[in-house]
């Protein structure tokens, strides 16, 4: 194993970071000599594409990278808890090419981030100089930070397969990574907190408290949803890498190792999205409780057309999903018995991706205005928030049923009892949908604050109810069944992989146009109400140009990934299974 | 020109029927999705057309989730397949190919330019925010008011609720019923008039989701207080601080919640 020692690998670690910053600093030094004075309210121009595109593409691709290298260690270190106590060495490979995946990510992270960082102090001086001014002490805490995470990140991949006989120290270091990963995210959270919702400053914008600057409305809500995103996004990133390294596997080893990475990365990523509507809820509210009008413009006004979009892509990764582990039932040995339920689960979603992309307000002519009025008499009813949770709320538990019909499939119950588990099964899963729909309409009737704070919290807790009965069942009822025949992981059809695929663009996508919506919010202040944005850019751009920004930035994102994977590849091929050379 | 959907729906639906029978995914896939389109838009018979945008929508996603249904299982994506492949492919197809080529897919591309240019005298489409946000502040008469977290005075007095509401009645058949209507359905004697027309208080859209702060703001501002997004160039919505005092503002809000039954949206 052509292991490269440890030390090496932390020197080469620490300096690559040393020269990304040395060189930022020389570049900024230099530049601030070179380029003209900045304009007289504190602005230089960014040549052909503006200032406000290039820092928006650089700001994302960053933020991007970032949440995966943050997001991928929750879980590759879980993975490794797990393979250590369980001794499987299955586990422990994944783990290690989760941690591969991150590790080597970190180089063009660090490196987008350098660009980051020369860009907003030669591009925004005056800005800067308040954010610094404000923030300060918490940029070097970043410093430092950064460092220790990187040292800790290479510590913990150069010495996988030294620590060997010492996995427990080696996943504390792992948590350690994680704990510093948090900080970083609390660091950069409180950075845009400060902005969108700023506390603890004069009017004029001189520094009252700087913890106050910090601990602001947004602050935890977004770290918390941020945290979550990361690891959603950190294992549809590690999804796709599984699919891709599955299409072009040559081996059916190969094949049948990254069909399983893909699936165990899949269904992570899936399992946390199921609580990021809650954290966007909270989110939401801290947003209206800090500024009601943003609030309303971010949900209702000019950002409405956004949740009409948010709602087709979401629907499109939830029928990808379902897709995905319906097509998986192939592969099950018995999983054909299963497929006649595919139809009535298809249906379900169909009807519920239907809803739920219902918009409220509607495009329209003047002719269809005049016919039917500016909603929709029957439509209409479709597009608010009573229709949509309970349209999510079925289309999860679907989904959650596509999930267990496929980790059922080669099992047949052996207990006695298995006709009433059955029965059982199905009475859950058709009881708890009745109540969700009884509560959904219910919730026309009541006022909003009912329904918001009562009502859609109880749809989603019949919904959690529903799946921890589920799992206890299935696990009660199949312990010591016969199986029928392990998964025949890697007979997969090769479109399989491609919903993979798909499921991370979508999300990827989706992620630029929610930040583009989130730093929208804004308005055309740097700091929301302290510092206005006097700059040729300072106006919300349409949400057409914004899409063509994002799909650019996805597009340059995933060639970029490809690139990763590609140097990931070549890397095995040179140096065989652990061959670690960054 | 209506009348046809209902045929088309049902050609849809014999075409769907009939390739279960030969076992033709494809053609099940084609006769189905000419179904539900036939049957999105004869929609009318029941209730008013749906929109373009929101057929336009289902449509899309119907075309993707099925084809995605029709690749579950190996045999039946092979099968929905086949046609495509065996027109691309097979000899004794070479006639239909040529035909496909150079006379169904010009004329198709034709029709679509042809709608694209085809004149039409009709106002754009126009995606206006119906409910956009507020200013946080606003002068009403002179006097500055913070438009959120703006709370109707008259609601504490509770005593005289019914004359308020009455007075609000009186307030509305002298200003509003024009336009938002006899039975405040947006249905007034001059409604048809305007573009975008004037909104109904029934149902659960309109003053049903918003605070009466915001349902105050637009009655005294009205076309003149909307932003950009909400094109005040285009709404007639008077601004009724010219007309009426503050006190009869709150009144004629309490009479629309009132005698529709809607409830002013709050956020405890
Ligand atoms: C000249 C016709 C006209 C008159 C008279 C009129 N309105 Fe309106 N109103 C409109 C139109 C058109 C709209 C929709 C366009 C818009 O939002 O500006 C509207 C919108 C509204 C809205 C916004 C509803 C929502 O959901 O956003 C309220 C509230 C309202 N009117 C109340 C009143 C009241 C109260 C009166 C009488 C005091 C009144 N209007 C008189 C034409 C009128």
């Amino acid at each position: 194993m052509a292991d490269v020692s440890v030390k090496k690998g932390l020197t080469k670690g620490v300096i690559k970071l040393t020269v990304l910053l040395g060189i930022s600093f020389l570049f900024l030094f230099v530049l601030g000599k070179l380029l003209p004075t900045p304009t007289e309210d504190g602005y230089r121009v960014f040549p052909l594409i503006g200032s406000r595109v290039w820092v928006w593409i650089i700001a994302q691709l960053h933020l991007n990278f970032a949440a995966f290298v943050l997001g991928v260690p929750i879980f590759a270190v879980s993975m490794e808890f797990l393979s250590w106590r369980r001794s499987d060495e299955r586990l422990d490979r994944i783990a290690y090419d989760f941690t591969k995946l991150f590790t080597l990510a970190y180089t063009i992270t660090a490196a987008v981030g350098t660009l980051l960082l020369i860009s907003l102090p030669v591009l925004y001086p005056k800005f800067m100089d308040h954010m610094m001014k404000i923030l300060g002490p918490t940029w070097w805490l970043y410093i430092v930070v950064m460092y220790v995470e990187v040292m800790v990140c290479y510590y913990y991949y150069y010495s996988w397969h030294k620590m060997k006989d010492n996995k427990g120290t080696h996943v504390a270091i792992g948590g350690l990574l994680n704990i510093m990963g948090v900080i970083m995210l609390l660091i950069t959270s409180a950075w845009v907190g400060y902005m969108t919702t700023p506390a603890g400053v004069s009017e004029t914008g001189e520094l009252l408290s700087r913890w106050k600057a910090i601990k602001t409305h947004m602050w935890i809500p977004l770290s918390i949803h941020r945290l979550c995103a990361n690891v959603v996004f950190g294992a549809g990133i590690a999804a796709s890498y599984a699919a891709y390294r599955f299409i072009v596997a040559e081996t059916d080893e190969d094949r049948a190792y990254y069909d399983w990475m893909g699936y165990t990365s899949a269904m992570i990523s899936i399992g946390f999205s199921l609580i990021l509507p809650g954290v966007g809820y909270l989110l939401g509210v801290e947003i209206y409780s800090f500024n009601e009008q943003m609030g309303i413009q971010l949900m209702g006004g000019f950002f409405a057309w956004l949740w009409v979009m948010q709602a087709i892509l979401i629907g499109a990764i939830l029928m990808f999903v379902n897709y995905y582990l319906w097509i998986s039932l192939n592969k099950m040995p018995g999983g054909e018995r299963y497929f006649k339920y595919v139809k009535y689960l298809f249906v379900t979603m169909l009807l519920g991706y239907a809803v739920w992309l219902t918009p409220h307000s509607v495009a329209l002519s003047l002719d269809e205005a005049r016919k039917m009025g500016t909603y929709h008499p029957v439509l209409g009813n479709l597009g608010v928030m009573a229709a949509k949770n309970t349209a999510v709320v079925i289309t999860y538990l679907a989904t959650f049923l596509s999930f267990a019909i496929f980790k059922m499939s080669n099992k047949e119950a052996v207990v006695s009892w298995a006709k009433l588990g059955n029965a059982l099964r199905g009475l859950i899963v058709i009881g708890s949908t009745v109540i969700v729909l009884i509560l959904g309409v219910y919730s026309y009737m009541v006022s909003s604050a009912v329904r918001v704070k009562i009502l859609s919290p109880i749809q989603f807790g019949v919904f959690f109810l529903a799946i921890v009965a589920l799992f206890i069942l299935d696990a009660k009822m199949f312990k010591g069944a016969k199986i029928l025949g392990e998964p025949r992981w890697g007979k997969m059809p090769e479109r399989s992989q491609y919903a993979l695929i798909g499921i991370t663009v979508t999300f990827t996508w989706l992620m630029g146009m929610m930040g583009y919506m989130r730093s929208g919010g804004r308005q055309y202040w740097h700091v929301y109400g302290i510092m206005q944005d006097t700059s040729p850019d300072a106006f919300l751009p349409t949400h057409g140009f914004a899409s063509v920004v994002t799909s650019i930035l996805t597009v340059i994102f995933f060639a970029l990934m490809g690139l990763l994977f590609y140097g990931i590849m070549k890397l095995e091929k040179k140096g065989g299974q652990g061959g670690a050379k960054a | 020109m209506q009348k046809i959907y209902p045929i088309i729906a049902i050609i849809g639906l014999v075409i769907s029927i009939s390739s279960v029978f030969k076992k033709s995914p494809f053609f099940n896939f084609v006769g189905l999705q000419i179904l539900i389109y036939g049957l999105l838009k004869s929609a009318d018979y029941i209730m008013p057309a749906l929109p373009a945008q929101v057929i336009l929508m289902y449509m899309a996603m119907s075309v993707f989730s099925f084809i995605i249904y029709f690749s579950i299982q190996e045999e039946t994506f092979k099968a929905f397949l086949e046609p495509m492949r065996s027109l691309f492919a097979d000899d004794n197809k070479k006639f239909l190919r040529l035909i496909i080529a150079f006379i169904a897919l010009p004329l198709f591309a034709g029709y679509l330019t042809y709608a694209k240019v085809k004149p039409t005298y009709d106002p754009p489409v126009s995606a206006r925010i119906v409910h956009p946000e507020p200013p946080s502040q606003m002068d009403f008469k002179g006097k500055t008011m913070n438009v959120l977290g703006l709370e109707n005075p008259l609601r504490k007095d509770t005593a005289n609720f019914a004359k308020n509401v009455e007075e609000g009645k009186k307030i509305y058949y002298q200003n509003c019923f024009f336009c938002h209507g006899d039975d405040l359905d947006g249905k007034g004697h001059i409604a048809d008039a305007f573009n975008p027309v004037p909104l109904p208080f029934r149902g659960t859209d309109t003053i049903a989701q918003l605070p009466e702060s915001f349902v105050f703001w637009r009655v005294a501002k009205g076309w003149r207080g909307l932003p950009a997004g909400s094109g005040p160039w285009n709404s007639s919505m008077p601004s009724f601080e010219d007309f009426l005092t503050e006190e009869e503002v709150w009144q004629v809000i309490m009479f629309i919640y009132e005698s529709t039954g809607n409830k002013p949206r709050s956020w405890e």
